[in-house]
């Protein structure tokens, strides 16, 4: 058991003990190492103005990827390199130059009042890295930047001069982060350390703060039976936003990042495997071949800073109604697999939720694994996610439709799942038991919204409106049959 | 070599690009700082009875928590009507509103004491909307009126006649750095501050007041600020004086820097207005006669109010000639945070209300919007009088439609989208091209001054000071730009200064697009001052070694050297000049003042020039809207403005393609949602939603007409700043388009912003619509549209 973290920050080692293990990530860089240019805006992972990139061993290289500091904790970097914005240019004094992002940005007016730009420029210096730890091959084109900064806000500039900025880079001129930074001493002292737990108790303001980090999912099962109330934490994306609001500040907190064999994403005979601490990044990476329709709705699924730290258990665990993997993993017939101090037991997934945000979970049990049976030749799925924008926004309304059509364009099932209709996701049971051998025509898709919307008991909130919800699932199935449709040449879609 | 008219890199980009630029938030803490926060109003109108600090006390680490009570000096502040208390002492009057103020020795510990803080408050009903404030007589101001001719008597004999009612909504400035001060106690009771603020002039007033000192007394320094967008003109006040209350209490230096959230919350924002109107017109769509009635709801304070609709009323008109018209404006006062300035400053809420009406005008008469623009647009040599009498002079609006039109295909688009319409099943699309002619100069004339603070050092660098803030709209790499090429200097020569009240006295806000009229032109006049100095210096010299007889008229100063034009060989390193006009005793220090040429406006009669040139330009958007979830994505923007002669082309591109996408967030997805208690629920960005990368149409051109007539300002420039928002009503506007063709061509109620949910709800509307009789040239009553 080790009573300390041990990470490496812009390639200084740091062994961090007591209470600056439950900072977040950006106060610790900030108040802590002085480093200032990480800058926090709205403390809830949707500006990106604290974005940093952080290094994880994989195999013998660190993989660096961008993520929100201001929503993950310092215990969670254990382990890790921690790149800021004052790392990118190890050791430069005031007239030395730039990094090539920096210098792409100082040319092409990407700032102006420059408060989001070090969180810009780190997400876009992270889209250079490469699984290799070589130079990028191509230029970052125009719908990549995009995609790189879809978690980053800028209120001055309208973009355009950023993505100019990003297009003009010679990725050949980029330094690899493994360039920059030597890894292999780093690495070998990272793994020394990441063999053993890591337990940490503090005094912060009068609170006790207790934090466990597990490498095995029993020690994991035990902790948690003698700890029931402790925060559960894998990407801590939903817990750092309520810490940042002093909604929750957990005073134990159980971390489960660390846990072997838990982030693993395997697809095998038809079934996807994802362990809970899967990030969305890694089933990004595994579905977009796999099933592109569930990888599309993950790209619009929170931004790459979000989906590096968000895991898919986090999501399941969490029960938002509003959760966004819900409805595809409700049509699938997907089960987890739970772990718990009398053994491990599989639910289908619908069975987990009893009312809003209420598991079928014991206080001794963590979610373990999530399996999918993939859908099959011949069915026809489509994901919906409305929300106020299309980027990195919390949904108003999701729907999936999974759908087998016989001979003569018959119905010969559908399945639909709706999210943000009620205090849980929902399959419309009675609309799908409805739709079963009816011919699949605009006529039909629209009885049967008709029918979904009586099915379904939204309200008004933030968001939306209870009736335009409602009729968003009206609307939905009539979207479902044209989008089923063979798209004719030039049809949007 | 000229550096003016070049697109230099921002002054701080490079600091902005590693990080390495301090806000206020990064300025490392003084010796025994105390951290500052404050207890918020849970309600929006009440007698406040008490304020229960006992627990909040016994906090460790809490040093002391001040109220109204703690103000030594004046507690009522206001620029234009003085009605809004620092700390309310007997009533609370919004939700949000900063009641009692923490000062803890960490941000922690002010954190729990906040959550102990005990309000007493007497709740009492609040009034939320403009309807609830006009049906109470709550108003703010005067109700003011700019008229011309009859309208009444031209609407009624019109050929075609709508009337109806139209809505924007307010906009959060959501600058990225929250509203944020340190106050540092000095000797003697004085007291200096650093502020986030676009007024370092009014921090330094209300400090003063606030602390029952001289103005003398009280320093305010603005390095820079992570973005302002209005909202740091006035309503960086408050946090000011809760850190420098907190440092006269104690002591100690105090730093407050706002959470997103609190700041959503507590300060104001662009102004909600309703238009109602009645409009008469001919067969081609002409305006004939125009009856306009403002309401903006104001808030609980006066702030900015009052300017911002007289801006509005002032923008009623936008580039199209009203031959009888009569503009109302009125402000409401609710129980919300006191709105306030945001980019644009009313013009907005003018320019949408307007362009909407000629949109439905169109459908109304089944004809192209764009021809309908055409007929009313300001002429060159006639129809181009505002209804308040100025006349508009140099107009390039009609170019500018021309070349619109043509560059951006917009015949040959709007017949695809017609067959486009006609065919899908699934989507619209809709094109629109609008207008801005935006009014440059403070309507409050005095403020059209600047002054600047030029230093030659002795070793030939400049320093420049003036009372411009800068919040990213590069107002010092301009004045940077101009200063270096008045000395022929290289711009590393020169270093603009950080705003600060000990160089630069008495100055406006860095406000309505002018920053770098005002201040450029008072730095060059500084600039001037010591370079006819220099040159006297020079002349002697020059003569005093052989060269022709003193001339200071003929010394130029150019690429680091100073030289007689009829010598040019005979040089001086304009850092060996510094040296000799040092040893002669010249002075090598101006102050420059510049004060706007104006006639200005007479708002008791509505009529006055008051604006010294207008900015205009046009804009095209297509978009396309899916029938079923109402999801809006605009396609293709093509943009047109006559800016003059740019000083820092790439600055100004910044500008008009960064105010493009402010107005279209203002116009789609950002949305205020208020509960029963005015307490706002989209108070972060999970669910106030400014535009992100992704909504930049992914065709978006960008072209300014280049030219050098506009003699009236510096460098022949025109201000930019808050133009290019105006023109992303055509985004707007082509929703509305798209909507016309699920009505059978009639117009759709629509109000801004148009979100998803707005439109898939306008969509029902237009289904119903489509199947009622077509009625022409009556009146058409517009229904009530989406909340």
């Amino acid at each position: 058991m080790r009573d300390h973290l041990l990470l490496y920050v812009n390639g200084q080692r740091h062994e961090v003990r007591g209470a600056d293990a439950f900072l977040t990530l950006a106060d610790f860089v900030r108040e802590r190492l002085r480093l200032t240019g990480t800058k926090i805006v709205c403390a809830e992972g949707d500006c990106g103005a604290c974005t940093v990139l952080v290094g994880r061993p994989r195999g013998r290289r660190l993989h660096y990827l961008p993520v929100d500091s201001c929503i993950c904790f310092v215990y969670q970097m254990d382990g890790c390199h921690i790149v800021t914005v004052e790392g990118l240019t190890p050791g430069r004094r005031e007239n030395d130059p730039l990094h090539p992002v920096q210098e792409a940005m100082v040319r092409h007016h990407g700032s102006q009042c420059g408060f989001c730009t070090p969180g810009i420029v780190m997400a876009m210096a992270g889209a250079f890295e490469t699984d290799d730890g070589r130079h990028r091959p191509e230029p970052l084109d125009a719908d990549a930047l995009r995609r790189a900064l879809s978690g980053n806000l800028c209120r001055c500039t309208g973009y355009v001069q950023i993505i100019e900025a990003g297009e003009s880079i010679d990725p050949a001129s980029v330094p690899p982060l493994a360039q920059l930074y030597p890894e292999q001493a780093m690495l070998a002292d990272l793994a020394g350390a990441a063999a053993q737990p890591a337990a940490i108790s503090a005094v912060r303001g009068g609170q006790t703060m207790e934090l466990f980090a597990p490498r095995t999912l029993e020690e994991a099962v035990v902790f948690k039976a003698s700890h029931p109330d402790a925060a559960v934490v894998c990407g801590a994306t939903d817990l750092g936003v309520q810490h940042n609001k002093g909604l929750r500040v957990p005073s134990v907190v159980l971390d489960l990042s660390h846990v072997e064999g838990l982030s693993d994403v395997v697809a095998a005979d038809g079934v996807l495997r994802m362990g809970a601490a899967a990030t969305w990044t890694a089933i990004g990476d595994i579905t977009e071949d796999l099933v592109p329709e569930f990888h599309r709705i993950i790209t619009l699924f929170g931004s790459p800073q979000i989906r590096n730290a968000g895991t898919i258990g986090g999501n399941i665990v969490n029960g938002s109604p509003i959760a966004d993997s819900l409805p595809f993993l409700f049509v699938t017939h997907a089960e987890v697999e739970i772990a718990g101090g009398a053994g491990r037991r599989r639910v289908a997934l619908t069975r987990l939720y009893r009312g809003y945000k209420q598991l079928d979970l014991a206080p001794d049990e963590l979610v373990a694994e999530v399996r999918v049976p993939l859908p099959r030749r011949g069915e026809i799925l489509r994901l919906y996610k409305v929300s106020k924008r299309r980027d990195m926004d919390i949904s108003t309304f999701t729907a999936a439709v999974l759908a087998r059509l016989g001979d003569g364009g018959v119905i010969e099932w559908m399945r639909v799942a709706m999210g943000g209709v009620a205090p849980v996701v929902l399959r419309l049971a009675r609309t799908e038991q409805w739709l079963e051998g009816r011919p699949f025509t605009e006529e039909t898709m629209r009885e049967a919204g008709h029918l979904a919307a009586q099915e379904i008991s939204p309200i008004t909130d933030v968001r939306g409106e209870a009736r335009y919800r409602r009729r968003l699932a009206e609307n939905i199935l009539v979207k479902f049959y044209h989008d089923a449709q063979p798209a004719p040449a030039g049809a949007v879609r | 070599m000229p550096h003016s008219g070049k697109p230099v890199p921002h002054d701080s980009a490079r600091g902005h690009a590693t990080g390495t630029a301090p806000y206020i938030a990064d300025l490392p803490a003084l010796a025994g700082e105390l951290w500052v926060d404050y207890v918020p109003s849970p309600l929006p109108n009440g007698l406040l009875r008490r304020v229960d600090t006992d627990e909040a006390l016994r906090v460790s680490g809490v040093v002391a928590i001040l109220t109204a009570a703690d103000i030594p000096g004046r507690n009522r502040f206001g620029s234009i009507i003085c009605d809004e208390p620092f700390l309310p002492s007997d009533r609370v009057s919004y939700t949000g509103q900063p009641v009692a103020i923490i000062a803890a020795e960490s941000r922690e510990a002010a954190r729990r004491a906040r959550a102990l803080v005990r309000l007493d408050i007497a709740a009492e009903p609040p009034v939320l909307t403009i309807e609830e404030a006009c049906a109470a007589g709550l108003f703010i101001g005067p109700r003011r009126r700019i008229a011309r001719g009859d309208a009444a008597a031209a609407i009624a004999s019109a050929p075609h006649r709508l009337e109806g009612e139209f809505r924007s909504g307010g906009q959060e400035q959501f600058y990225l750095e929250s509203q944020a001060a340190i106050a540092i106690p000095g000797e003697q009771g004085q007291m200096v501050v650093h502020s986030s603020t676009q007024n370092p002039t009014e921090i330094q007033a209300v400090v003063a007041e606030a602390l029952g000192l001289g103005m003398h007394e009280v320093v305010c320094i603005c390095r820079r600020m992570g973005g302002g967008f209005g909202g740091k003109e006035t309503q960086a006040a408050i946090p000011a004086v809760m850190a420098a209350l907190v440092a006269r209490h104690t002591g100690r230096p105090a730093r407050v820097v706002w959470s997103k959230d609190d700041d959503m919350k507590t300060t104001g924002k662009r102004h909600e207005f309703r238009t109602r109107y009645r409009v008469g017109f001919d067969d081609d769509g002409r305006v004939l006669g125009l009856s306009i009635e403002f309401h903006s709801n104001g808030g609980a304070f006066a702030d900015l109010s009052t300017a911002i609709m007289e801006r509005a009323m002032l923008h009623a008109d936008n580039a199209y000639y009203l031959p009888h018209v009569e503009i109302t404006g009125q402000v409401c006062r609710t129980h919300l945070p006191p709105n306030t300035a945001f980019r644009g400053f009313g013009g907005p809420q003018g320019v949408a209300a307007i362009e909407t009406i000629l949109e439905d005008i169109a459908a109304t008469l089944g004809r192209d919007a764009l021809a309908v623009r055409r007929v009313n647009l300001y002429g060159v040599s006639e129809r181009n009088t505002t209804p308040y009498g100025q006349t508009v002079e140099g107009n390039l609006l009609p170019r500018i439609f021309d070349e619109l039109e043509r560059t951006s295909d917009y015949a040959t688009r709007r017949r695809a989208v017609q067959q486009f319409n006609a065919t899908s099943r699934t989507h619209l699309r809709g094109l629109a091209m609008t207008a801005v002619k935006f009014g440059i100069s403070f309507t409050t004339k005095f403020l059209n001054q600047g002054n600047a603070l030029v230093s030659v050092l002795m070793d030939g660098t400049v320093q420049v000071s003036t009372g411009a803030t800068e919040m990213g709209q590069g107002v010092n790499t301009k004045i940077r730009q101009l200063v270096a090429d008045e000395f022929g200097l290289p711009l590393e020569a020169v270093v603009v200064l950080p705003t600060s009240t000990e160089r630069n006295i008495n100055t406006s806000p860095t406000a309505a697009s002018a920053g770098a009229d005002l201040n450029g032109t008072a730095a060059v006049r500084a600039c001037a001052e010591i370079r006819g100095r220099m040159a006297e210096c020079a002349a002697r010299h020059f003569e005093a070694a052989g060269g022709p007889s003193a001339d200071p008229a003929q010394v130029r100063f150019a690429d680091g050297a100073v030289f007689d034009v009829r010598n040019p060989d005979q040089r001086l390193d304009f850092s060996e000049l510094a040296g000799i006009c040092r040893r002669e005793r010249v002075d090598l220090g101006a102050r420059g003042f510049y004060a706007t040429p104006l006639a200005g406006f007479d708002r008791e009669s509505g009529q006055g020039a008051p604006f010294l040139y207008y900015t205009t330009g046009a804009a095209v958007a297509e978009v396309l809207v899916d029938r079923f979830t109402g999801d809006l994505t605009v396609e293709r923007v093509d943009l047109l403005m006559d800016i003059g002669r740019m000083i820092n082309p790439g600055v100004d591109r910044g500008q008009v393609i960064g105010g493009f996408i402010q107005g279209m967030g203002w116009v789609t997805t950002e949305q205020l949602v208020y509960g029963a208690r005015g307490e706002l629920l989209s108070h972060s960005p999970t669910t106030y939603k400014i535009p992100s990368i992704g909504d930049v149409p992914r065709i978006f051109r960008v072209a300014v007409l280049d030219n050098d007539l506009n003699k009236r300002n510096i460098f022949s420039s025109k201000a930019v700043g808050e133009p290019p928002l105006l023109l992303a009503v055509c985004v707007f506007e082509a929703v509305k388009n798209a909507l016309t063709y699920a009505a059978a061509g009639r117009p759709v109620p629509l109000f801004i912003p148009a979100t998803n949910e707005a439109i898939l709800m306008a969509l029902d509307e237009a289904a119903k619509s489509r199947n009622a009789p077509k009625e022409s040239g009556v009146a058409v009553e517009s229904p009530v549209g989406v909340p």
